[in-house]
Formats: structure tokens, sequence, C-alpha cells
């Protein structure tokens, strides 16, 4: 039966002989997923026992680690670290965009499509694991947007700097962000930014121009708040990340009157997007940019490690924008992963011989991406309307509409850098000798020799890659459980405890996109570069 | 007696060029380069581009890559007919165009004839700068005509670093000084204020 199981799931791995690909997951592993999957599921419907909430989400202070928790203090609630910090990514922003617009047209041999798509939009996303959105406070868009707008590297810039305009309320919200995000997916994939430097560099100096224009219009950081697709997606997956900047005792800040944190000091700019430190219970918006730990009178602000997925579990509380975002993430990555596959291009030149498309197929890539973003979208919301229908549509449908939506965000995370991970280790590796000439001076095309060797090598083993990939699919599915049933508690409690059936309509979506993201990254992989 | 005034004219002229581009658009692309090492590991690298043009697909590849000015270089097209794979035989016209901003410079190439599935095509620029090379056939009574892209000597990147500084001084300009006259406007109306 094992062998049968074993046969089945071989015969759902596309076998292609085009060009370099990487391995997918071996049908051992996906089997042993879905046993677990299984079982996990088992055990959300039959185990009663979840509270409705935390009832102490108070982590562990950093400044209390022992022999390292002084330095850290004496470092968060200074400027100098994350300043130097700051010069040096946007010292390497700067490079980038050089050696695009200067260097080499070959992608793989010009840091700027190196350093850009294979290492930082790979690396960007594993970072949020272990730093939560700690690189949006080293963001060179905005520290260069920053000192061009402040025109200081630190300390607050003077009223003369900003229109300090609201932004109109109708982009108050991050629509924008989704939008962004979905242009840059398609500039990515189908316009092909990834394997031309200068076409990657022209977008930096893009993005450097609108944070300019956005600091320079709008009070505070407009552009990281509302329209900045990394900064929101950092911001959602924020909420899974173990470590976030909190107050160390909320006492202090429920007494406070003066709220340095949300105004500022003399010297220190007040929180970019808006954000009352007593009152934060999800870090959405949290840039970590430590304004609000350099302000507080108190030292009474500080990172703190908790549990993984506690906030987004319990405390957060998504908006409808912030909700279609999550969708949006959910889509887009699912997406990423289908244009790898080897039959995507067959599937793009099949629908452009029908609707009559040429060239670079852009019609053809669009559509295709439309309905990509539509089809998880289109079925979330059925299961959304089921699930209404079972708690007898005692909350508004936009309300279960928003609450689910946190329970796909892990789905989105895992295969976001599950799928990462097999670029970092498998294209990565040319990174080094790009730095050491990083304008691809006199450089030639890598030879099928160079491309060979590259794909046989990878920074770590294939079985190590196929069981970190198996580990976070598994780890998506236990978290987004974990949150679904906490949510159907906060829900609809009563229900709940009466039947299981409430389950279904969000454990069949689950189960679905996990098997998706299964199944994609079973499947050969084309290398990008 | 004159059928149209000046803006019957130019609107009858704006009218015929965007109908012209819906038939030249049916079969028109412009290609999207790709690098890579030639199929002999002794030449230089070559641009290629892989295109879809109603039914045919079309490979492009010019070498070198990078060509210099006073340097020889050559195009290969390769067209085979989407449905049974069958490479196109006929005439493929090869022109070429200076494709900077103000300069209409066009001129033919050469004529060529399939040669062991391959339409070739040598060139020589005495001058740098941005080019498009355009390959023509016909087939099935419709125009088919694909743009290559191709840079002569080394590029002159000023143009996005230079644009991108102008907006933001300018904008930066205006945010100063509007700011300066709205304190100074605060300033006089409390000065007023004060006096009264």
């Amino acid at each position: 039966m094992l062998d049968n199981m074993l046969h089945f799931i071989n015969n759902l791995i596309y076998q292609t002989n085009e060009g370099m690909v990487h391995p997918g997951l071996t049908a051992e592993w996906v089997l042993t997923v879905l046993v677990l999957m299984l079982l996990m599921s088992v055990w959300m419907i039959s185990a009663r026992s979840t509270s409705l909430s935390r009832t102490n989400l108070t982590g562990l202070s950093v400044y209390n680690i022992p022999l390292i928790g002084d330095n850290l203090r004496k470092i968060i609630t200074t400027p100098f670290v994350l300043v130097t910090l700051r010069l040096f990514t946007a010292g390497v922003f700067l490079l980038v965009i050089a050696a695009g617009l200067f260097g080499t047209p070959l992608a793989e041999k010009n840091i700027a499509t190196m350093l850009t798509w294979t290492l930082w939009w790979s690396a960007v996303v594993v970072s949020v694991f272990f730093v939560g959105s700690a690189w949006c406070a080293i963001c060179p868009w905005d520290a260069i947007a920053s000192w061009l707008v402040r025109r200081r590297l630190w300390k607050r810039g003077n009223e003369l700097s900003s229109l300090n305009l609201k932004v109109p309320k109708l982009i108050r919200n991050i629509w924008p962000a989704l939008g962004m995000f979905v242009i840059l997916t398609w500039l990515e994939l189908g316009y092909g930014v990834t394997t031309s430097p200068y076409a990657t560099a022209l977008l930096a100096l893009l993005i450097v121009v609108l944070a300019t224009i956005s600091l320079a219009v709008f009070e505070r950081k407009a552009f990281c708040r509302y329209f900045c697709a990394v900064g929101r997606t950092l911001g959602a997956y924020g909420g899974i990340a173990p470590i976030a900047l909190r107050p160390v005792d909320p006492n202090v800040c429920a007494d406070c009157k003066t709220m340095e944190c949300y105004k500022g000091t003399e010297d220190i700019e007040p929180c970019p997007t808006h954000l009352l430190m007593g009152s934060l219970t999800q870090n959405t918006y949290c840039t970590s940019c430590g304004s609000c730990s350099q302000s507080c009178p108190h030292q009474n602000v500080n990172w703190q490690l908790r549990n993984i997925g506690d906030e987004i579990t319990y405390s957060s509380r998504p908006h409808w924008d912030e909700a279609w975002f999550i969708m949006g993430l959910l889509s887009l990555t699912i997406f990423h992963g289908f244009t790898m596959m080897p039959y995507w291009e067959g599937w793009m030149s099949e629908l452009a011989f029908v609707i009559g498309d040429s060239g670079r197929l852009l019609m053809s890539f669009s559509l295709g991406m439309a309905i990509a973003m539509l089809v998880p979208a289109l079925l979330y919301m059925v299961c959304i309307s089921w699930l209404h229908f079972l708690i007898h549509k005692t909350e508004p449908w936009r309300r279960v509409f928003s609450a689910m939506a946190l329970s796909v965000l892990p789905l989105a995370f895992s295969y976001h850098i599950a799928h990462n991970l097999s670029h970092l280790v498998r294209e990565s590796q040319g990174f080094f000798s790009v730095s050491t000439n990083p304008f691809g001076v006199d450089a030639l095309p890598l030879s099928m020799h160079e491309v060979h060797m590259r794909h046989m090598n990878p920074l770590i083993n294939d079985e190590i890659i196929f069981a970190l990939q198996a580990t976070l699919i598994l780890f998506g599915f236990w978290l987004a459980l974990k949150i679904l049933k906490a949510r159907l508690l906060q829900l609809d409690g009563v229900v709940l405890n009466r039947s299981w059936v409430i389950f279904l309509p969000m454990l069949f979506y689950i189960s679905v996109i996990s098997m998706s993201n299964l199944w994609l990254l079973m499947q050969p992989m084309i290398m990008r570069m | 007696m004159t059928i149209f005034n000046n803006k019957g004219k130019k609107l009858f002229l704006l009218f015929s060029l965007i109908v012209m581009s819906f038939n030249v658009l049916a079969h028109h692309v412009l290609g999207r380069p790709s690098y890579s090492l030639g199929e002999d590991s002794n030449t230089p690298p070559s641009m290629q581009v892989e295109t879809q043009i109603g039914e045919y697909y079309v490979t492009y590849m010019a070498f070198p890559a990078f060509p210099k000015p006073g340097e020889a270089g050559r195009v290969n097209l390769y067209a085979s007919r989407i449905n049974n794979g069958l490479p196109f035989n006929g005439k493929v016209t090869f022109k070429v165009r200076d494709d900077s901003f103000f300069s209409s410079k066009q001129e033919q190439l050469g004529i060529q004839d399939i040669d062991d599935g391959v339409y070739r095509q040598g060139f020589i620029f005495k001058e740098a700068g941005d080019y498009i090379i355009t390959a023509e056939f016909e087939s099935g009574g419709e125009p088919y005509i694909i743009d290559f892209p191709l840079r002569i000597g080394e590029p002159i990147p000023v143009g996005p670093i230079g644009i991108s500084i102008f907006v933001i001084a300018a904008l930066l300009i205006f945010v100063n000084i509007t700011q300066r006259k709205r304190l100074a406007r605060i300033k006089a109306s409390q000065h007023h204020n004060e006096v009264v």
C-alpha cells in the first residue's frame, strides 16, 4: 500500500528535460507531511480545551537576558548603531544602483540583480522569522529619503522640510501597498526585471524617488505605512515573529501623559506610523525604527521575545484592507511558484496562441496572473460564506472574512520561505565572485559547465533543504490550525463547542492551500539565474 | 475647396496612424534580450531573443552581444511555425534604425534567403549608439515585423540619475519655499495681531 501511495505521488511530479531545474520534494517527504497534516487536523477537531485568549502575552525582555542585556539596552536606546547600519545599507544600495546602470548587463554577473533578487528578496522574508520587521529600520529607501528631506543623519527634521499634509482618506489604508505589490510582481515575473541589472537599478531609483516625494509631501512616513509593498509584507508576517518592540511595564505606559513614543521629542522623530506604544497589540505597522525606545524617558520600550505566532493567534485585529493584503500575499506567493514551473511557459504560449498575443506575451502573462490571483481569493470567499452560514450569520460577513484571513497568513509565510530557500541555497553561490567584481567588468555569461556546477552544488545538502521545506509547510499548517481554532472561539465559541462542523469550511481551505503549496514544492523549479 | 481644415487634418493623421498601428501591432514585436554564450565556446557572448509572433516562434541571435563601433557582427534569425515546427522558407529583410530620441535615420542592411534553416545578416556600425534592427517577412499574406534592440559601444546611463536628482531637487526646493512662505505668513499674522 505504501508503495502504491508513493507511486501515486511520484506520478504527480512533472518530468522534464528542459534546462537546469531545481529538484522538488521527494514522494517520501510529501507522504510524511500529508500524514502529519492529517493527524494535526484530527487533533485540532478533537481537542476542545483552547481558551478564548491567552491571559498573558508578555514575553521576555531582551534587557533581562543575562550578560548581554545591559549592552542591548545601550544599543537600543541610542541611535548610533542604527545610523551606522543605515549608512551601510544605503552604501550597498547606491552600489547596486551604480552597478545596475553602469555595469554588465549579464544578470548573473552583476551585483544589482544578484544581491537584489537572489539574496535580499529571498533573505528579507526569512529574516522576519528571526528579527521581525527589523529590515524596515535599516531600509535604504527610507534612509536615503529621510536624509534628503530632513537634511540630517539623525535627529528630528525641522518643520520646513515637509509639507506635512495628511494622506487623503481614500488611500489611508494598505490598498496602495497591495497595488504596488501586484505591480512589483508583474515587473519581476512578467517584465523580467530580475534578469536586467539596468531595470533593477531603475526600479530601485524609482522607489527612492517615491519614498522621497511621500516624505516631503505627507506627514510622518506615509510611504512606509500605506504604500510600501515590502514594508507591509514584513509587517503582515511580523505578527508571526518571535520578537517585537513592546513596553517593559504596561502600567508605566498607562500612566504616561507625555507620550514621547507617539509625539517624539526635540531630537527624536515621533513614531513614523502613528503607533502609541501603550496600546500596541499588533506589529503590522511597526517599522522597528527604534524612535520609541530612544524617546521614552522611562526607558520602558524594548525588544521582547515571545512565542511564535502568538500575536496573530490572539491579539491581532485585522481590518478589511489588511485581510485583503493577506489574501494578495497568499495568491502572489503561490503565483511565484507557478511561474517557475517548467510547464508555465508552455501554458503561456498556448494562451497567447488562443488570444492572439505576440512578442513578450505580456497580455497572456497578465491574464494568467489575474486568474492565479483570483482563484485562491474566490475559493476563500466561498469558504467564508459557508462558515458565515454555519454560524447563523451572527457576525457580519466582512468581520468573518477579516478574522479568518489571519489563519491563512502562516500558509503564505511558510511557502514564501520554503520557495525562496531553494533560490537562496542554489543560486546565491556566485555571490562571492560577484561581490569581488560588482560591476562585472569583462565578465562573460555563465558557461553550461558553470551553470551545471551551481546546480549540482547547493550551499546545503538536498536532503536538508527538503527537510526544511517539509518542516516549513508543516509549521504553516500547524499555526494556521491554531489560529483558526482561536479565531473561531473568538467569533462564536458557543457554536464551536456544540459542533465540529464549524471547522470544516476553513479546514478545507487551509488543507487545499497547504496541499497546493506542497504540490508546487514537489515540482522541479526552473533556475532563475 | 478644402475637405479638411488644419484641425481636421491633424485628427485624420492621428486616426490613420492609430489604425495603421493596429495592423502593424498584429504581427509586430519587440524582442526581450537575454545573454548567453554562443554554441561555439570560442565565440564571444551573444544576445538572444526568443519570441512568439503570429503563427511563428522566432529566435533571434546577435554576435557579439556587446559590439563596438567598427566591429563586425552578425544576426541570425530562425523562424518556425508554432503548429508543426516547419521553418519559414522565404526572404527576410533586415533593416536598421537609429533609436536615439531625435533621430529618424533608417537604412536597409540586406535581404536574405534561408541558409540551412537560418537567415544570416552581417553588420558593421561606425558610430556608438542605440539601434533597432528589424527583420521583416511575409507569410500567409500577412507582414511579420520583429524589432531587436542593439547597443553599439558603451551606454551613457546618466539619464535616470539625472532625472531622479532633478525631480527630488525640484520637489525639495518647492517644499522649502512653500513652508517658508507659510511661516512668514503666520509670523506676519501674529505680528499684526500683537500690534492691533
